[in-house]
């Protein structure tokens, strides 16, 4: 603070004479900051030029330079030359991202903490204070731009000839409309388009065919395919069947034991839905009633089936009804019976609309 | 890399403790055999008075049910009953349950269970291999059931490709794509498959321990299993990462937790130094 | 002709006379050069959220080289044997490739991520210290609304790209996305089959989200973050209190050449951050996820984190479904609740802060000096109530790990949450505000009475009293000087603080040689020597 009074006692109020010789450097670039309203009230070189502290600090920042050379190098060898290819097990192609992370990462750092140990340790010290002129316009500023403006209008005539501006906006209107109608046009899609919304893989093909239920490989499935106690994913033996344009359609197929068996033959008799277990099986819509989700870890001594999105926990013997969590409806049964061949079929469609609920769900 | 190691060295060291283990199982064992003299002595009486309908159709034991079962009326028998027949409330019946669950169970160490509770949990294991073989064997010969095939290498010649397909189909919902494990209902979960043999996952799909479903042998052929297990066992565990330290392979929990940890805290510890006044 | 003298010297003012005639540069130049930063640690957090941009852009662009959007169905065929033959997208099929088939690829595409992560997070700790602060007062309102908007501009980013790769774990995020659209009254199901064309997940999302991802949501963010950096330029940083400081001036060092190298090496310092990070850190491994099927999934299913706090919320929120009973019936899903609404009262609420302060104190002035958190207890408090809040949210979204991890019953996670979210936050207000108090108190204390010397001192009467070194210069009887007045800085605590233990000796093994005690270049001014230091006593007129 003490350079700062004296700086002022030595500055005169004139403006300096840029072109004085006598001027260092130094007083030209306090002059210009003083013409962008900038005092430097501290100035403090940091190191003695020659000093031990100055080669030391210089060493350090040329060390860091050249480390990042090194490194950068290395990066390169590394890059061109060591083994990348994947293969199985534990070799050295599983140290390739890693040696190339740490010589790019020590050769970025090298660099930046080059940089910055010059700029903090070896430049003087400076504090400097500028004027901020944030203060709005002045009074006689404000009015002559709201002045100018107001008489633009004036000379556009709008309040005069009204028909003018209400036509604009007629005609405006419209174009705005033309930006949009494409976009939107082209996007828009109807999403009950064959009723999709509500019809899945397993809706009985022309004629009434009942579809039957497959895995993943395509093969059909009896009964003895699913221990008790267990449970598989099942899909609708249709064309793409097994695939993402059916996501609605994958089921899980239960086969439960004898106690717990009768206990969702009654649930179902409850709810009407008495015909669509077959034996000890059940199916139910693997596709969460909340958000969409696979719920399917399937608990099979609590019957409880758990989805890992969102923790929705669902009673399989009590027709799935949710029981934890946010879902807020159970699970759809896919009503199932075995065919003359003895393998599973869907009986029907499902009843209920499968995955995550919507404004227009019945 | 470390967990590996961590098993490999728990390996070690249930080699080196193994003779011990074994003597004070053999001694165990006398005292079992002895006891369990005695008991069929009574047994024996007993079922020759009585009109057991049980007895009767028990065939005789081969020599390593009879040791089994000898292991089983001393560490088994207050939970799962006389003759595996189960105890109301403590211990369901292992009738048919096969030789694949009793190696699961035992070989893992979750059986016998320290106290009651919503899952066993993974322990170092009360018997040795042979013993487990042996009680496997007395279940077996008790009421039949499923059985892992010989061998300790189930996946030599595996298709790895075909057994992520079934992995991320049948597997990974519950035991997570990195095969560490999962939460499941009210403080119930999915154990990581990271320290599992290949004869205890074999075991487990057949058999469905605890909440996992059955996966029998017409659902997962053998073949299937062996593809699945040749999956866990070399892409998920033998594999090393790619892409360097795997962060526990729990998914974006840990990634966001690494980006404040190390991310973060490095740069605010950097512009500190940059600000501060030397 | 005679050929004139070339003279290297007089180059470079030549060339810049020349620039000058045609581009009248030198004033705006000078200027430029001459504009003062105020320095702080703090001010360089928002820094952070422009480089890990910047090698967003590089990496991106590398990344688009080898990306394929599209979802035609082919057959891995690459290097990575555990996925070979499998059925998959075009799109996981080129990720896979740029994992394992293009030479430091993997390296680009994880520091990519990276990158992505500490770009949010990075926002999200400057928005904190803009916010505590006060940095968003009047003048500086719009640009606190843009800060906002980089957030949920970023958060946009960030799902579309992780959507990209088609993996198993991103196309459970994109279900869960298509079903929070499908919750939207009324036009739910329209929307999300104009965005997916037609059913889940259709065959054109991904080129979509592609477009997005590389040019709509980057241009957006360059054209916010110009406008953002623009009016920082504009309107000048704000600065802290302290000696010389006021609302009129700016205290700090010049642009050039200091406050430049520092950027200038901290964005390395950044870039080499995230390439450490991207190469020692595996970060989204896909090729365990296999592509998107409809069926799979994995347990512990989560987005990035700055996502997490809306699955969160969806976690927590109960199974209450508003049914209405017209015509054949409609509902209002409760999936609409956690991940619609609240987001929207979110940006409503931090948009709209800087004008519901400034209303409830009634303060329209402007305000370039920023206040202690301290000093401001009710923001202070609303702070830590909105980061507990998200705190909350955010763990929720993580709860089957934490409960998996730690052994904790998972429906216990789920109740936790839910009362936790209606707990913690008022308990944060409460715990904040009264810290702010106290803090202040203390302040207040120090400026009166001094700072606490650890001295204890036995009075004639057998009382013990610890001395306290008075701030200011003492006048009467009992030791005291007249009062300081709170002045909105650090006020200090500790005597070495005050001075009291002499310079510390510099160098890390032995000690290098003091600072300069004099001018050494004519053009430096003089520096004066330290003056001499009095040695503090017990506070006492000696």
């Amino acid at each position: 603070m003490s350079t700062h009074t004296e700086h002022q006692a030595q500055r005169g109020p004139e403006p300096l004479d840029v072109n004085d010789p006598r001027l260092s450097r130094f007083e030209i670039v306090e002059e210009g900051a003083r013409r962008d309203d900038i005092e430097i009230v501290h100035y403090e070189p940091q190191v003695v030029p020659g000093s031990k502290a100055e080669r030391r600090l210089t060493r350090t920042v040329a060390a860091m330079f050249l480390l990042t050379g090194a490194a950068a190098t290395a990066f390169l060898v590394i890059y061109i030359w060591w083994p990348w290819k994947w293969e199985a097990g534990r070799g050295g192609d599983k140290y390739y991202t890693p040696l190339l992370g740490a010589t790019l990462g020590i050769a970025l750092l090298g660099i930046g903490f080059g940089i910055l140990t010059w700029g903090k340790k070896l430049l003087p010290k400076e504090v400097s204070i500028q004027d901020r002129h944030d203060q709005p316009g002045s009074p006689e500023d404000r009015k002559i731009t709201g002045e100018t403006m107001l008489y633009m209008a004036d000379e556009l005539g709008v309040k005069r000839r009204p028909l003018l501006g209400v036509s604009l906006l007629a005609g405006l209107v419209p174009v705005g409309a033309v930006v949009a109608a494409p976009l939107v046009g082209g996007l828009i899609s109807q999403p009950h388009k064959n009723n999709q919304m509500f019809t899945t893989g397993f809706a009985p093909a022309e004629g009434g065919k009942r579809i039957r239920l497959i895995r993943e490989d395509g093969r059909p499935i009896r009964p003895a395919d699913v221990s008790v106690g267990g449970q598989l994913t099942v899909f609708p033996g249709i064309e793409g069947g097994v695939s993402n344009k059916h996501a609605d359609s994958p089921t899980l197929l239960i086969h439960l034991r004898e106690d717990d068996a009768q206990k969702s033959r009654a649930a179902n008799a409850r709810k009407g839905h008495g015909d669509y277990m077959w034996g000890n099986y059940v199916a139910f819509s693997k596709i969460c009633t909340h958000a969409g989700c696979p719920a399917s870890l399937y608990e099979q001594q609590t019957n409880r089936l758990l989805c890992p999105c969102h923790q929705s926990q669902f009673l399989i013997t009590d027709n799935a009804k949710p029981v934890f969590g946010p879902a807020n409806r159970p699970l759809p049964q896919l009503p199932i019976e075995v065919d003359e061949e003895g393998f599973f079929v869907a009986r029907s469609d499902y009843t209920e609309t499968i995955g995550p609920d919507f404004w227009e769900r019945p | 890399m470390t967990s590996d190691n961590d098993r490999r060295r728990g390996l070690l060291a249930r080699l080196r403790g193994r003779p011990v283990a074994r003597s004070r199982g053999r001694r165990r064992l006398g005292a079992a055999v002895r006891l369990a003299a005695a008991l069929m002595l009574a047994g024996g009486a007993y079922t020759v008075f009585a009109p057991g309908v049980q007895a009767q159709d028990n065939p005789p034991l081969s020599a390593a049910a009879n040791e089994g079962k000898a292991l089983f009326d001393v560490s088994c028998v207050t939970c799962h009953g006389r003759n595996a027949q189960g105890v109301e409330g403590r211990g369901p019946s292992l009738i048919g349950v096969g030789s694949a669950s009793v190696e699961f169970q035992v070989s893992s160490g979750r059986m016998p269970m320290a106290r009651q509770e919503a899952q066993a949990m993974r322990k170092p294991p009360q018997f040795t291999d042979e013993q487990v073989r042996q009680l496997g064997q007395y279940i077996q010969e008790l009421g039949g059931g499923p059985q892992v095939p010989q061998g300790n290498n189930l996946h030599e010649n595996a298709d790895m490709a075909a057994g992520g397909e079934l992995f991320r189909i049948n597997c990974s919902q519950c035991h997570a794509f990195g095969g560490g494990g999962g939460a499941l209902s009210s403080g119930k979960y999915a154990p990581s498959l990271r320290p599992a043999s290949d004869r205890q996952i074999y075991a487990a799909m057949l058999s469905g321990p605890q909440n996992m479903p059955v996966f029998g042998d017409n659902q997962i052929t053998p073949e299937q299993k062996a593809d699945i297990i040749a999956y866990i066992q070399e892409t998920l565990k033998h594999d090393q990462d790619q892409g360097g330290f795997n962060l526990g392979r729990y998914g974006p929990s840990t990634e966001g937790l690494a980006i404040f940890l190390v991310g973060i805290v490095a740069l605010v510890f950097t512009s500190l130094w940059i600000a501060g006044k030397s | 002709m005679k050929r004139r003298k070339f003279d290297a010297a007089a180059l470079p003012a030549k060339t810049a006379g020349a620039l000058d005639d045609r581009f009248q540069a030198a004033t705006p130049l000078r200027k430029l050069l001459n504009k003062v930063f105020p320095d702080h640690w703090s001010f360089l957090l928002g820094e952070i959220a422009l480089f890990s941009f910047i090698v967003l852009l590089l990496t991106g662009v590398f990344l688009t080289f080898f990306f394929e959007p599209a979802m035609t169905e082919v057959v891995y065929d690459g290097s990575y044997a555990p996925l070979r033959g499998t059925p998959m997208s075009a799109a996981y099929a080129s990720s896979l490739d740029l994992s394992f088939d293009v030479r430091g690829g993997l390296i680009m595409r994880q520091m990519h991520h990276w990158a992505a992560l500490l770009f949010m997070a990075s926002i999200v700790v400057h928005m904190l210290r803009v916010f505590f602060t006060g940095a968003f007062r009047k003048p500086r309102e719009t640009n606190w609304i843009i800060g906002s908007l980089l957030f949920w501009v970023g958060f946009l980013a960030g799902f579309t790209g992780y959507s990209l790769p088609d993996d198993g774990l991103s196309g459970t995020g994109l279900r869960i996305a298509s079903g929070i659209i499908l919750s939207i009254p009324v036009i739910g199901s329209w929307v999300s089959s104009s965005i997916f064309g037609g059913e889940f997940p259709g065959t054109i999302i991904i080129s979509r989200f592609f477009i997005a991802h590389v040019l709509l949501i980057p241009g957006l963010l360059v054209a916010l973050i110009s406008v953002h950096l623009g009016l920082v330029f504009k309107q000048k940083h704000t600065q802290w209190p302290g000696p010389g400081r006021t609302n009129e001036n700016v205290v700090g060092e010049r642009m050039f050449p200091r406050y430049a190298l520092k950027q200038g090496g901290f964005f390395m310092v950044v870039f080499g951050v995230i390439a450490l990070m991207g190469g020692l850190f595996q970060i989204n491994p896909i090729w365990y996820f296999g592509p998107y099927e409809a069926w799979v999934v994995s347990a512990a299913s989560q987005p990035d984190w700055y996502v997490m706090f809306l699955d969160g919320s969806t976690r927590l929120m109960p199974a209450w479904e508003i049914s209405i009973p017209l015509g054949d019936g409609y509902v209002i899903p409760p999936l609409f609740w956690p991940t619609v609404v609240l987001p929207g009262i979110l940006v409503g609420l931090s948009t709209m802060y800087p004008f519901l302060e400034a209303r409830r104190l009634k303060d329209y002035k402007h305000h370039n000096l920023l206040q202690r958190p301290r000093d401001a207890p009710a923001r202070t408090a609303v702070g830590a109530m909105a980061v507990s809040f998200y705190v909350v949210l955010t763990l929720s979204g993580g709860n089957d790990v934490i409960a998996d991890k730690f052994h904790i019953s998972l429906n216990a996670m789920t109740w936790a949450g839910r009362i936790g979210l209606l707990v913690v936050p008022p308990l944060a207000y409460y715990v904040a505000y009264r810290l702010c108090l106290g803090l202040q108190q203390h302040d207040r204390e120090v400026l009166a009475h001094g700072v606490e010397t650890g001295i204890i001192k036995r009075l004639p009467d057998g009382r013990f009293v610890e001395v306290h070194q008075p701030l200011t210069p003492t006048d009467g009887h009992d030791g005291h000087g007249p009062a300081l007045d709170y002045v909105g800085w650090v006020v200090p605590k500790k005597m070495n603080r005050l001075g009291a233990l002499g310079p510390a000796i510099r160098g890390f093994f032995y000690p290098i040689e003091k600072p300069a005690e004099a001018p050494v270049s004519p053009g430096h001014p003089p520096v004066e020597p330290r003056p001499e230091r009095e040695e503090i006593g017990s506070g006492e007129r000696r």
